[in-house]
């Protein structure tokens, strides 16, 4: 899908959250329970982080459409499985895949303020990213 | 499904009208009915005005901290429910989701900035302005005021004036716009949980009949209107006679002129949110693009291209960059410019009647529209459309897009794309118009800068907004004092 609107960025970003909010939470209950738990707790936190961002990021100034984004390629795939590396594989390609989102929307956001909110998001899924390799080893 | 009947809101209760006169309110994505609005008597804004003037003796006494205190509540409270807000404000007038949200985010900057009132009304003093005298000028709040509010900004205008208002110690009414009435209902259900004092803010639904109850009210000091000229003229003229402060923002055709040191990227973007945004049911929508010298070649087919792109439908689609103009009636008067500009002789490069829209298309539709070779006797160039229709004139230089812009009875909004510090300079100085764009396609003043307008788009003398509003809301009072 075509993402033209800043709402329907922020809307996406907030889909991805939520997604990870649900995976890491389903996570928790085969392995890892404290670290998936704080996963979950966190990209929650972001959610919140981006409704804030699309309230008062907002002006009716600066609603030009936006091209050259889309949803495509930042689909996921989030089947809970019982073996622990294979969750881990996924939870890593969900935080890789967030940080592309992230710095790829970041050049079409029109709002400075927004987008030092997704450059800040982008920064945290490389620092969990980085945490879950250590687990994968 | 249950359709609700509206219900006023006067001295801090829910009442209901006792019209039998209503107006359905419908949803112009689907016309769907969402609600019934009352018309109400003009004896029940005379109750609203007896509430609020008993109410205004005590508001008046409360100190300027506290009410401010009450501008902090009402933002948190609207915070909570912004997104509800924004989806309502979607579902009765039919804008995108994010215009939607700017226009609640406007609003509640109103009452940011309003918070800041106990320094904004200060007065002033001078010692000795004789020996042993001295002079004090004081601002003080005068009593009761009320806004007649427009459909097209149908949360945030009456947030230009009410929280100002009462921020200085008056009581207010607003009669919102009986076309899309819901998200005030809205506001009131939270300033009701925000529990101001009963009658400092009152709600009464209604048309004419309200309105001029409000005008020839004794209590009523002043009024605050937004709308069409003819109507901004009347109630201009209607509370000047009756001893009332008065400030109508009114009607508008405004230009957008491309100089050809233009970067066009930027100003193809600028001019579809300035023309097509909210579908060009603003005052600020520039729906004239004067093009000077070679630079009409190059800017026409790739605006023309982008319009065609536009999605038009629900508004509640996030993907969704043009919602439906807000009634039948709308949809009609804009299929009748169209074919009059045509008959006069403009050239049609984009024909809205042929808009694909997404989803169900069952409602008031018609997509980007756009016509060249319009000249300014042309009814296109004169009138208030109040849609999605963007004329284009081409002249020779920056002179001739002067005198287009100059020709119009209008003075509310004059944007101008150009590269080069002179032209802006020229444009700012010369043009007559109150809100002025320089690479800006809307200019919407922020909330602690007056909404200006100029010629027929305003009558008064302060406007809406910022230290304008201070001015309109307070009396100055001279007290010179000596001490035996």
């Amino acid at each position: 899908m075509e993402l033209s609107t800043f709402g329907a960025i922020v809307g996406f970003a907030m889909e991805l959250e939520r997604a990870a909010e649900s995976y890491y939470q389903g996570c928790a209950e085969a392995a890892h329970p404290e670290v998936f738990l704080a996963l979950a707790r966190e990209s929650k936190k972001r959610c919140a982080r981006l409704e804030m961002a699309r309230r008062e990021g907002i002006s009716e100034m600066i609603l030009e459409a936006i091209t050259g984004l889309s949803s495509e390629g930042y689909q996921l795939d989030l089947p809970l499985q019982a073996d622990p590396s294979e969750l881990l594989r996924r939870a890593c390609l969900l935080e890789e895949t967030q940080e592309r989102f992230y710095r790829a929307a970041t050049e079409k956001l029109p709002i400075k303020e927004v987008q030092r909110t997704f450059l800040r998001l982008a920064a945290e899924n490389e620092r969990r990213l980085s945490e879950l390799r250590e687990l994968q080893s | 499904m249950v359709i609700r009947t509206m219900q006023n809101y006067i001295d801090g209760s829910w009442v209901e009208s006792q019209t039998d006169r209503f107006l359905d309110v419908r949803n112009p994505a689907t016309k769907e009915i969402l609600g019934r609005v009352p018309l109400s008597l003009p004896q029940e804004a005379q109750l609203a005005a007896q509430a609020a003037q008993a109410a205004f003796l005590g508001w008046r006494e409360t100190t300027p901290y506290q009410r401010a205190r009450y501008m902090f509540r009402l933002k948190e409270a609207l915070e909570a429910r912004f997104e509800d807000l924004s989806e309502m404000i979607v579902r009765e007038h039919g804008k995108i989701i994010d215009e939607a949200r700017g226009e609640v985010r406007r609003g509640i900057e109103n009452i940011e900035v309003a918070a800041g009132t106990p320094s904004m009304m200060m007065g002033y003093n001078a010692e000795d302005v004789a020996a042993g005298i001295d002079e004090d000028c004081i601002l003080q709040p005068l009593g009761v005021f009320c806004c007649v509010a427009p459909f097209n900004f149908p949360f945030m205008v009456p947030l230009w004036f009410m929280p100002y208002a009462i921020a200085c110690g008056n009581t207010y009414i607003i009669k919102p716009s009986e076309i899309c009435p819901l998200s005030q209902n809205m506001l009131f259900e939270i300033l009701d949980e925000v529990d101001f004092p009963p009658g400092v803010i009152n709600l009464v639904h209604g048309d004419k009949g309200v309105v001029d109850a409000l005008l020839e009210h004794p209590d009523v000091k002043g009024v605050s209107f937004v709308g069409s000229t003819p109507v901004g003229r009347a109630i201009y003229a209607k509370a000047a006679k009756n001893g009332k402060r008065a400030q109508c923002q009114s009607g508008a055709k405004n230009c957008l002129v491309v100089m050809p040191d233009a970067d066009l990227h930027g100003t193809v973007a600028s001019i579809l949110t300035s023309a097509f945004g909210t579908a060009g049911q603003r005052c600020l929508a520039n729906s004239l693009i004067v093009t000077v010298g070679e630079v009409h070649e190059r800017l026409v087919k790739p605006l023309v291209e982008s319009a065609a792109k536009m999605r038009v439908g629900n508004g509640l689609d996030q993907s969704v960059q043009m919602g439906p103009v807000v009634s039948q009636a709308a949809l009609d008067r804009i299929h009748r410019a169209i074919e009059q500009a045509l008959e006069q002789g403009a050239r049609l490069l984009l024909d809205g009647h042929d808009v694909e829209v997404i989803g169900d298309s069952n409602g008031f539709y018609i997509g980007p529209t756009i016509f060249d070779g319009v000249k300014p006797s042309m009814n296109l160039a004169q009138d208030e459309i109040f849609g999605p229709v963007l004329g284009i004139i081409h002249v020779d230089d920056f002179e001739q897009a002067l005198d287009v812009i100059h020709q119009s009875p209008y003075g509310n909004a004059a944007s101008l794309f150009t590269s080069q510090g002179k032209w802006a300079r020229e444009f700012k100085y010369r043009v007559q118009a109150g809100n002025i764009g320089i690479n800006i396609g809307i200019a919407a003043p922020i909330a602690s800068f007056p909404f200006g307008g100029m010629k027929e788009s305003f009558f008064g003398d302060l406007h809406g907004q910022g230290r304008d509003a201070i001015q309109f809301f307070t009396d100055r009072k001279v007290v010179i004092s000596r001490w035996f």
